[in-house]
């Protein structure tokens, strides 16, 4: 994921810059400047060489891989040596009906835990920022954020054992109230609610903290000067802190955005069933089993290949659009 | 009648006591500064009056009205904070407005309020802007707006001068001034600049460790300093001082400094042999004999020529001896000087042990 501007934590001027008109200069001057600057400051260049390696390494040579999207690859010809099919694997995947469930599925669950898991984190930063003893409030954040450090298997543990139809606690809960046992994980219609909400529990907690940091980080006389023009603390959220940290809500809202098609698709593998598909069954892990357990690695790396053409357009959009409404982007 | 008394107020944040029993009248309509160094105490006494801090021991009346317990808002207080407290987001006419806004104001009386006061201010083109689109005077123009459009019986001002440069600052002074005879509303102005508090101030507050040092008006403490503190602090260059011993004669009292008998007032209790530290204001120093006045032998050093005056960075014996001097369009009359005169009614003298000044009636 890329990495977020330390400053847009707390600065409210926003990170984007109007675009130099250095373009228009001689590319010859331009090289000169940049030896220049890389003679006069040589150690920045050698800190940013780990960064840039593994960007290259882990990021960009992949990418060289691509083009078995447009072959017919076979490991046993190599990448260079298979010849190629043009377009033919993404017709084969658009005349696939199971492509196209996994591209709705992928759309709503990614739509869905954006509307209901984003303001999560958010509301739970506001909160704590509301508490004002200091031990409680440590408490509370700790409580909350211990989820993140668990592994998603036993994540997925805790969601299986929770949901049970025998011993799970939802189903003893349940049980009280005179309803029969249900078999949630193997009901189409309840693995979105489960997974999302398993999904809120886990992050959303240790996703406030970004929040927490940009409330930290509001200039503490904005609120004394409302305290003596008389705003109440509720006022004060509503007129100070939300408004101080929405660039940092912009920033992380088009983040997700171009996460959106990439959903957490370890916790589905480990929580769907062959019963549950019809609802479960993303990009990811439609791309798993063509491309990891059948082997058809052409095709997985056009559904791949799709999957991040659509993410890009995502987040271009959402970062003009950004740009143009509230005057902050990523870039 | 006083708008604002503090009477016995001390502050303690946990065990640490940071403001030692301040009293302290300012009547209606005065304008009173609260000048000291850093970490004396004086923003917190500040916050005590708005409201932010709670008071530990003592108590404070606004108009006659107990307010040790009336939370902020209900106090009719408005601060000026000295990073401006602007709300980034909102532009400036609504950060003007934002006090009224808060107290559910008609929005046509807002809307006149706005008018009014970014005309006062000389802000009504830029009403529209963004805090991070203004100048530095600007936006301590719309921290001045946000104050003054409450009509609040009390304005508070902690350093707001301080993030400015030093024209913009003596202009915004005055500005400040200028408007305080407009309006007239009771102010009290936190500084840790002693021209601020000489210009702007009717009374001086000088502050330190927690108390208060003295008060009067400038005249008055730039001519009758109760304490070596006080005349160290106000004036600039600030007092000479110097460390000696009472002598008496037929003449009177004197001091000798680096060899140099300087004559005291006669207001000055006879107490030879009593340790003293004698004050001798820069400006006072004068170049040519005059009537009681006392000849001493300098060695000068620096010559800092300052326009129609100058300073004189000079020694008597060990001691660092600053005098400031009418050029008359020219230094080089300056530049060989070796005696100069002190007039024993502009010397004041201390207390070595105390800081105290024992003659407080002079001058
Ligand atoms: N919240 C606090 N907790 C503990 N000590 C504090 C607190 N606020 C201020 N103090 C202490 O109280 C003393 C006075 O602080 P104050 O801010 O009033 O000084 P000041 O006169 O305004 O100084 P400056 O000119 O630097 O603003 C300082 O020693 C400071 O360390
Ligand atoms: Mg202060």
């Amino acid at each position: 994921m890329t990495d977020l501007p330390a400053s847009s934590a707390g600065s409210a001027t926003g990170v984007s810059e109007p675009a130099t008109r250095a373009t228009e200069k001689p590319m010859r001057e331009r090289l000169v400047r940049l030896a220049d600057h890389f003679k006069r400051e040589w150690q920045i260049y050698v800190m940013l060489a780990p960064m840039i390696i593994w960007f290259l390494l882990f990021l960009y040579k992949p990418m060289y891989g691509l083009q078995i999207a447009f072959k017919d690859y076979s490991i046993f010809r190599g990448i260079v040596e298979s010849p190629w099919v043009g377009w033919e694997h993404f017709e084969t995947l658009f005349n696939n009906s199971q492509f196209l469930r996994a591209v709705k599925n992928t759309v709503i669950i990614s739509a869905l835990s954006l509307i209901f898991g984003f303001p999560v984190p958010i509301f739970l930063a506001l909160m704590f920022n509301e508490i004002l003893h200091a031990l409680y409030r440590r408490t509370c954040q700790t409580i909350v954020y211990l989820p993140h450090f668990i592994s998603t298997v036993i994540i997925a543990g805790i969601v299986i054992t929770a949901f049970s139809p025998s011993a799970g606690i939802v189903n003893t809960i349940i049980g009280w109230l005179g309803i029969e046992p249900v078999y949630f994980l193997t009901k189409p219609e309840w693995f979105r609610p489960i997974f999302i909400g398993s999904g809120i529990w886990q992050e959303a907690g240790f996703s406030s903290i970004i929040f927490l940091a940009a409330i930290a980080g509001v200039n503490p006389s904005l609120y004394e000067s409302a305290v003596v023009d008389g705003a109440s603390r509720w006022q004060m959220m509503w007129k100070i802190t939300i408004p101080s940290i929405m660039p940092t809500i912009i920033i992380m809202l088009i983040i997700r955005i171009g996460n959106l098609m990439e959903v957490g698709f370890e916790l589905i593998i480990l929580l769907y069933q062959p019963a549950t598909y019809q609802t479960a069954d993303v990009i990811n892990t439609f791309i798993y089993r063509q491309g990891l357990q059948s082997g058809q690695y052409d095709l997985a790396a056009a559904a791949g290949l799709f999957n991040a053409v659509v993410a890009f357009v995502l987040v271009m959009t959402a970062n003009s659009i950004s740009k143009r409404v509230s005057r902050t982007s990523l870039w | 009648m006083s708008a604002v008394v503090l009477k016995d107020i001390y502050k303690r944040f946990g065990a640490v006591q940071v403001v030692h029993g301040i009293n302290l009248d300012v009547a209606a309509h005065e304008f009173v500064v609260l000048v000291g160094p850093s970490g004396c105490g004086k923003s917190t006494t500040l916050r005590m009056i708005a409201g932010l801090e709670e008071i530990s021991e003592g108590s404070l009346t606004i108009d006659d009205r107990a307010m040790n317990r009336v939370a902020p808002k209900d106090r009719d207080v408005a601060m000026v904070f000295q990073n401006y407290a602007l709300y980034p987001h909102l532009n400036v006419a609504d950060n003007i407005a934002f006090g009224l806004r808060i107290r559910r104001m008609k929005k046509d009386v807002i809307a006149r309020s706005i008018i009014e006061v970014a005309e006062i201010l000389g802000l009504t083109e830029y009403l529209d802007r963004r805090p991070a689109d203004l100048s530095g005077g600007q936006r301590q123009r719309v921290a001045m707006g946000r104050a003054i459009v409450r009509h609040p019986k009390v304005f508070l001002f902690d350093e707001p001068l301080s993030n400015l440069d030093a024209k913009l600052r003596a202009q915004m002074r005055a500005e400040i001034r200028r408007l305080h005879n407009r309006l007239g509303v009771t102010s009290i102005y936190v500084t840790h600049d002693q021209v601020e508090a000489m210009t702007l101030a009717d009374r001086i507050v000088v502050m330190n460790d927690g108390r208060i040092e003295q008060v009067g008006t400038p005249m008055d403490l730039f001519m009758n300093p109760v304490s070596t503190f006080v005349a160290g602090f106000i004036g600039s260059p600030p007092m000479n001082q110097f460390t000696g011993t009472l002598e008496s004669d037929a003449e009177g009292a004197s001091v000798t400094i680096g060899g140099a008998r300087i004559s005291l007032p006669d207001t000055v209790p006879s107490d030879p042999g009593r340790d003293v530290i004698i004050g001798i204001r820069p400006e006072y120093v004068s170049l040519a004999a005059g009537e009681a006045s006392s000849p001493v032998a300098i060695k000068l050093d620096l010559v800092e020529p300052l326009g129609s005056e100058a300073l004189l960075h000079a020694a008597i014996g060990e001691d660092p001896f600053i005098i400031k001097a009418e050029t008359f369009g020219d230094v080089s009359h300056l530049s060989g000087l070796t005696e100069v005169h002190v007039p024993a009614a502009m010397v004041k003298v201390f207390d070595a042990a105390t800081g105290r000044v024992l003659n407080r009636a002079a001058g």
